[in-house]
């Protein structure tokens, strides 16, 4: 056993068996991991600035909105129906294509597929890259690009896929049993034929599941995209946050909620039938 | 006939570990021979770079009058389509149906559109079903192969080798994890393909009484090198002492270890 600086601090425990043999136990890094974790969130509390007697003065203005929102407008409802189905196609389309990409560039950047290790590199930072771009701001760019509208958030919705499912998927597809890969290696087929006939049903179930969570959880960031223009309910909230106009605020809000539960839970329902 | 013909083999990984020094063998087409040694003495090495799994440093390695390290991408798969592989732990996809394992072996002749949606030509399925039939486990075809035990999952391994229709089989550890009575069945169907077609049959093996009675020769490695070649019959205790070592020569178990927990 290797000692370290900590174990000279935190002595091994000691366990010596009747005859005589010795076995020693490492003292838990816990405690000290738990103390840097305490640190780091004082440090932060203090640069952050919180100051929660604000949730006490001024919390109750959330209250305030809610209730403005009540009764929701129900007149404004047929306003809501066009911008609705604007969010559900851009996340929808979005969500499909970059699903459908994901594929080759998880492939691309399995390390245990691509034993180039510049090549899969070069995929592993692309995807990161990505993801490291908020979807606002990659929908801010797309209306730059193809104008403001729904191109622009599927756009948006696309690259964020793309590196959402694309990560998981590399990650689960190097963890993956490599036994039958080598088989079909062994046998004569190629790297993409050993691909899609040993790790691809392997890989599947969890490939659905998570293209299906995605989606859903796409249909929340399609929401917020209209406010930088890139079409879908987003904008109606904006215009109407803008105006003040609390209760048509609320009925949008509601049709949202109503269509969110409803495709959670038969995303809900498909996923759990894939396990 | 000369089927697989080793001439100073040496092979050495990348951390420095000679797997194979200097190996010179010869053997012929039809025959059945088990590879016996020590865990870590080279034998899944010896059989992996047969089929060009694993690269040779020196030395040159014939199969059926090709030399191996010469070949090239499209020709090493082309190669290695005419040699089966067993291995310890199946390597089945354990998601999909029996059959469709079966198949694997007609997967680089497909049409690109057959190798999307997953179909296979109905003349394929029925010699992969004629595989599995041979080795005794036709009903299980459209099983999942998660459902299946591990004796029967080893036999479907076997049947896809056979739908492949190779001129040798390579089975590294293929009743390892099988219990004595399974491991007696696959070794029956073993010898049963051997007898019927001909093939030649390489097998890395730890149960030498299993090594014995099936193989007609054996081939003790030590330290990467080949220290016995010859008949099962004439492998007498002397001779696995001198494959194995005897038993002072192996490590004290006793050494005062201390444990990371």
């Amino acid at each position: 056993m290797r000692e370290t600086v900590y174990d000279k601090i935190f002595k091994p425990k000691t366990y010596t068996l009747s005859n005589g043999k010795e076995v020693k136990q490492h003292a838990s890094r816990m405690p000290f991991i738990l103390l840097i974790v305490l640190f780091i969130t004082i440090v932060s509390w203090e640069v952050t600035g919180v100051d929660l007697s604000m949730i006490r003065t001024r919390g109750y203005q959330f209250i305030v909105i809610l209730l403005a929102m009540f009764p929701p407008n129900l007149n404004f409802m047929s306003n809501v129906w066009g911008p609705l189905f604007d969010t559900i196609q851009m996340s929808l389309l979005g969500s499909i294509a970059g699903a459908l990409l994901a594929i080759p560039f998880a492939l691309l950047s399995s390390s245990n597929i691509i034993r180039n290790q510049l090549l899969n590199g070069f995929f592993k930072l692309f995807l990161s890259i990505l993801r490291t771009l908020p979807t606002l701001v990659t929908a801010l760019i797309a209306t730059f690009i193809f104008g403001l509208g729904t191109m622009a958030g599927t756009v948006a919705i696309f690259i964020f896929t793309l590196s959402y499912i694309g990560k998981l998927m590399y990650e689960h597809i190097e963890n993956v049993d490599m036994g039958a890969f080598e088989a079909h290696e062994s046998m004569g087929l190629s790297k993409v034929e050993a691909f899609r006939y040993a790790i691809v049903p392997d890989v599947m179930p969890t490939y659905l599941s998570v293209s299906l969570y995605a989606f859903e959880g796409n249909i929340r960031y399609a929401a917020i995209l209209g406010y930088v223009g890139a079409g879908g309910v987003g904008l109606l909230l904006d215009e109407r946050l803008g105006w003040r106009d609390y209760p048509s605020v609320g009925m949008v809000l509601l049709i949202l909620m109503l269509v969110v539960f409803v495709i959670e839970r038969i995303s809900e329902y498909f996923r759990m039938k894939l396990t | 006939m000369t089927m697989i013909e080793f001439k100073n083999v040496t092979k050495t990984y990348p951390n420095g570990v000679k797997a194979l020094n200097d190996v010179n063998l010869t053997i012929d087409q039809g025959e059945f021979v088990a590879i016996i040694g020590l865990s870590g003495a080279g034998k899944s090495t010896l059989i992996r770079c047969i089929n060009r799994m694993h690269e040779i440093n020196e030395g040159t390695l014939m199969v059926n009058d090709v030399d191996v390290g010469k070949l090239k991408g499209k020709q090493v798969r082309l190669f290695r389509r005419n040699i089966g592989m067993i291995f310890q732990s199946f390597n089945l996809v354990t998601r999909t149906s029996v059959i469709n394992n079966v198949l694997i072996s007609t997967v680089p002749d497909l049409a690109w559109w057959r190798k999307v949606l997953g179909l296979f030509p109905k003349e394929k399925k029925i010699d992969a079903l004629e595989a599995l039939d041979k080795v005794g486990i036709l009903d299980k075809a459209y099983n999942r192969v998660d459902q299946l035990s591990g004796g029967q999952q080893q036999r479907v391994a076997l049947a896809r080798t056979i739908a492949q229709h190779p001129a040798i089989i390579l089975a590294d550890e293929p009743v390892a994890s099988l219990d004595p009575v399974t491991a007696k069945v696959v070794m029956d169907d073993f010898k049963k393909i051997n007898k019927e077609t001909n093939m030649s049959i390489l097998i890395n093996i730890h149960h030498v009484e299993l090594a014995l009675e099936y193989a007609d020769r054996v081939i003790g490695i030590r330290q990467g090198e080949v220290v016995y070649d010859g008949k099962s019959e004439a492998v007498t205790q002397e001779v696995l002492d001198q494959i194995y070592g005897s038993q002072a020569e192996l490590p004290k178990m006793n050494d005062p270890e201390e444990a990371e927990v």
